[in-house]
């Protein structure tokens, strides 16, 4: 009995052998390009909300200044909400974000202070938040540590690594040149960041959409014990997940520089909740096994329209943190109820 | 050496052990091209340990497996696959928000070199088998999660066939399933025999047995206790293969054995129905007896306990405590009204596994030793629990060791003693010996009978026969969740009240 048969070319031709194809093509998917269901619902609440900020602020809204230091602010949340998503999608989470952040700021922020070059420094970035990102990982996957703890220590060891690194000082000698090419350049009317954070979403999409290790993805948060036995490995979609929020993760912190030139011990305080909401607005479950990326890039847009609204509006600050912790209560709430209800 | 006539699989002499439990203790198997071999056994056999090592989830300590007369290992269920093997479990193993065809096909994709998978060759793959199984095709890209469990159960038999499988295990297929879905997958399998593939089927039902399958093997306590042809054995030979246990040691009934006066019943259950649980059930329980409440898996015995005990509402009959209706909202309502339960997974449900015995022992007790000002008695607490301890002869250091360190049996005989501690009308006691040893399984049946003898109502819900026989004055069987025996001095015999639980015809004394 030959063994490397990939599926789909039956070797048994008998009483039950496959009907002979009868020339009938096999039903496509339904074409799910255009928004349904949830994210339909989070596009139209955007659509509202925008409205509304746009006619509470007399046209403040619409100005290019508002506008870009929106899609500027929007597009940091973005990127790690990115690795964020697929995190969560496993069924894990990482609740250390703000603190690598603020960490990869430190650290970056220090060799820009000793004149390294921007060219030079991105590297820095990128590697010391995957190098935190793989401490995660090692935590949960080897250690055996529940996610929420594990990082809920990190974020405290990483934040007092800040204030080792930056000795108590900030550092403001920030060359320039980075906000100028991240926030003030413009590609087709977007900044520049906005325009990376797009980029890496698509690119996120396709991944998580076509790819068979991005299909694994959505497998492991589904069920790990039927994944594995189907050959899927899951430490190493772990392993992967963690890493890239970390790389992600230091990603924001160059661009956090560009948008505000100074690295200072509470850089990224605060940051994590408006990730994590932004992916649990978007609809993915914290159980893990459903949820997108387009989910998450109308999540980011609400939570950023909010405070900006906000501000336009002249509401008192601290409403903000009210808003943004009703959001998640109500999108958590909503999802545990048709988890509820499916489950019946 | 593969030779035509080498049966399709075969293992022999595969052991294994669980620390130190013998799960399989030398079991030898054969399976035929074109069979429908069935397999038999209580809970505990050995059935599912069984079917991980044919599936490569697991790898036998010794034994060796052959498929088509040659040799395999199976480090890892992707070999398992490839030899051919595929399994689908009682509770399908699924990926619930993904999509059907993702279901069959995730571990197995048909992808570019790239790793772009290709969803329309995969729905192609999957048609034919479709069509076999006369399912719609537009179930392809419906969320898995969506269907009914009939359904599930057929898109993991398509995902079996789509990977070619030459030997498809079931596990207790129909107990999900109804009276016309079961029609459907014996259409099924008998196709699938006709084709030459070999179907391993593992059931409790006699009926079942009879109508589908080839060959019966039944497996006790790890080894294979009978094998033979089904055309050989006729219902009697069969209850009495497996049965077989009834009439070995411990299960003799006891000599202090009562017949119950029903006068004056402590708990009384009338026609208490659930849609989808249990219908129309009577029980009776007199007190200062022990009545034993037997069925298989399914059969409904917890859910109606539950019902009495305040923690699942039934949706009309009516439940009297000695002659008074009650209908407790929640435990502890039924608690104080004088009902114990005592659940049958004590990890779960039962046992506070980090903390000491003591607190174990006298959780539910705790307001006598309560003094002024809302202090504990520390001194007198752990003097009831020392008193416990040697009462009910707990294996532990001292009261102060964590319960979870214990031994199963010690556990269990810990949370009877929780239970009978308390002032009760009725203690209802769900699998109290599941898992444990013999030794310790004869010490709490004597608990359980002096129990009784205090006066006590005591209700004793059990997969196990010798056991049911060996503690209770009377037996009440259940069925698909109905009562379909009282069975009671003379009449209470394995053959009898075995017959009844699996829907046999009952045969005469």
């Amino acid at each position: 009995m030959s063994v490397d048969n990939p599926a789909g070319t039956p070797r048994t031709i008998g009483a039950f052998g496959p009907a002979p194809t009868t020339g009938r093509p096999a039903p496509r998917p339904p074409r799910d390009y255009l928004p349904r269901g949830r994210e339909g619902l989070l596009l139209v609440t955007l659509a509202i909300l925008v409205l509304a900020a746009g006619f509470g602020s007399h046209g403040a809204f619409w100005s290019r200044v508002n506008l870009d230091n929106l899609l500027v602010g929007s597009a940091i949340t973005l990127i790690p909400a990115i690795g964020m998503t697929v995190v969560i999608l496993t069924g894990g989470i990482d609740v250390s974000t703000g603190s690598m952040l603020g960490l990869c700021t430190a650290i970056g922020g220090t060799c820009f202070a000793a004149g390294w070059s921007i060219a030079a420094t991105i590297p820095v970035f990128l590697l010391s938040g995957a190098a935190f990102g793989l401490i995660n990982a090692l935590l949960i996957i080897n250690g055996r540590i529940p996610p929420v703890i594990a990082t809920l220590g990190t974020l405290s060891i990483y934040r007092m690594f800040v204030f080792i690194v930056l000795g108590g000082n900030w550092i403001t000698q920030i060359p320039p040149a980075l906000t100028m090419i991240f926030v003030v350049d413009h590609l087709a009317f977007l900044p520049v960041v906005a325009v990376i954070a797009l980029v890496l979403l698509a690119a996120g999409m396709v991944f998580l959409r076509y790819f068979r290790w991005g299909r694994h993805v959505y497998a492991l948060g589904n069920n790990e014990e039927a994944a594995r036995l189907a050959g899927i490995k899951p430490e190493r979609i772990k392993l992967a997940a963690y890493v890239m929020l970390g790389l992600l993760t230091g990603l924001a912190a160059l661009l956090t520089l560009g948008q505000s030139p100074m690295a200072q011990t509470s850089t990224g305080s605060g940051f994590v909740l408006q990730v994590i909401a932004a992916v649990v607005l978007g609809g993915t479950a914290l159980s893990g096994g459903r949820g997108t990326l387009l989910g998450t890039l109308l999540g980011t847009l609400i939570v950023q329209v909010v405070d900006d609204a906000i501000v336009l509006l002249h509401i008192q600050p601290f409403w903000g943190g009210v808003a943004l912790g009703a959001v998640i209560l109500a999108s958590i709430g909503a999802g545990a109820k048709r988890e509820a209800m499916e489950t019946r | 050496m593969p030779t035509p006539s080498s049966p399709r699989v075969e293992v022999s002499g595969i052991r294994k052990r669980f620390g130190g439990v013998t799960a399989l203790g030398g079991v030898d198997l054969s399976i035929g091209r074109g069979e429908v071999h069935a397999l038999l056994g209580e809970n505990g056999a050995g059935k599912s340990t069984l079917i991980r090592v044919l599936t490569g989830a697991i790898m036998p300590d010794e034994g060796e497996i052959r498929i088509d007369g040659a040799p395999r290992r199976f480090a890892h269920p992707r070999d398992a696959q490839a030899a051919g093997i595929a399994a689908v479990y009682q509770e399908p193993m699924i990926y619930p928000h993904l999509t059907v065809l993702e279901n069959i096909f995730t571990g197995n994709e048909i992808a570019s070199a790239a790793g772009i998978v290709r969803r329309q060759e995969m729905a192609e793959a999957a048609l034919p088998w479709f069509d076999r199984l006369e399912l719609d095709p537009a179930l392809l890209h419906r969320r898995m999660g969506e269907l009914s469990l009939g359904y599930q159960q057929l898109v993991l038999i398509a995902k079996a066939l789509v990977q070619d499988a030459q030997v498809i295990i079931f596990d207790e297929p129909t107990s999900i399933l109804s009276q016309a879905e079961t029609d459907r997958l014996f259409t099924i399998i008998g196709r699938l025999r006709a084709d030459g593939r070999s179907i391993v089927y593992i059931t409790h039902r006699l009926d079942e047995i009879r109508r589908i399958s080839d060959r019966v093997t039944v497996l006790t306590d790890g080894r294979v206790t009978g094998s033979a042809a089904a055309d050989d054995l006729d219902e009697e030979r069969l209850l009495d293969l497996m049965a077989g246990k009834a009439h070995r040691d411990y299960g003799k009934p006891r000599e202090d054995r009562r017949i119950a006066n029903d006068a004056d019943p402590a708990l009384r259950i009338e026609k208490l129905t659930r849609a989808g649980l249990y219908d129309g059930v009577d029980w009776s329980i007199p007190p200062g007896t022990v009545t034993g409440v037997y069925g298989l898996v399914g059969s409904g015995r917890s859910e109606v306990a539950l019902a009495a005990f305040g923690a699942l509402p039934a949706d009309s009959g009516r439940v009297l405590l000695h002659g008074r209706p009650i209908s407790p909202r929640d435990p502890a309502q039924a608690i104080a009204l004088g009902i114990g339960y005592l659940p049958e997974d004590r990890k779960l449900q039962g046992i506070f596994a980090t903390k000491p015995l003591e607190a174990n022992l006298t959780v539910s007790t705790l307001d006598r030793f309560l003094r002024a000002a809302m202090r504990l008695d520390f001194a007198a607490l752990r003097g009831e629990a020392a008193r416990l301890i040697a009462h009910y002869r707990i294996k532990a250091r001292d009261e102060t060791v964590a319960i979870g360190t214990l031994s199963g049996g010690n556990q269990q005989k810990a949370l009877f003693a929780r239970w009978a501690g308390q002032s009760l009308k009725v203690l209802i006691l769900d699998e109290p010996t599941r898992g444990i040893d013999i030794g310790t399984k004869a010490e709490i049946h004597d608990f359980i009978r002096s129990l009784a003898a205090g006066g006590l109502a005591v209700v004793v819900i059990s997969s196990d026969l010798p056991e049911v026989l060996a503690v209770s004055d009377r037996v009440i069987v259940m069925r698909r969740g109905t009562v379909v025996q009282v069975a009671e001095g003379e009449a209470m015999q394995a053959e009898t009240i075995l017959a009844a639980a699996v829907g046999a015809a009952a045969r005469a004394a």
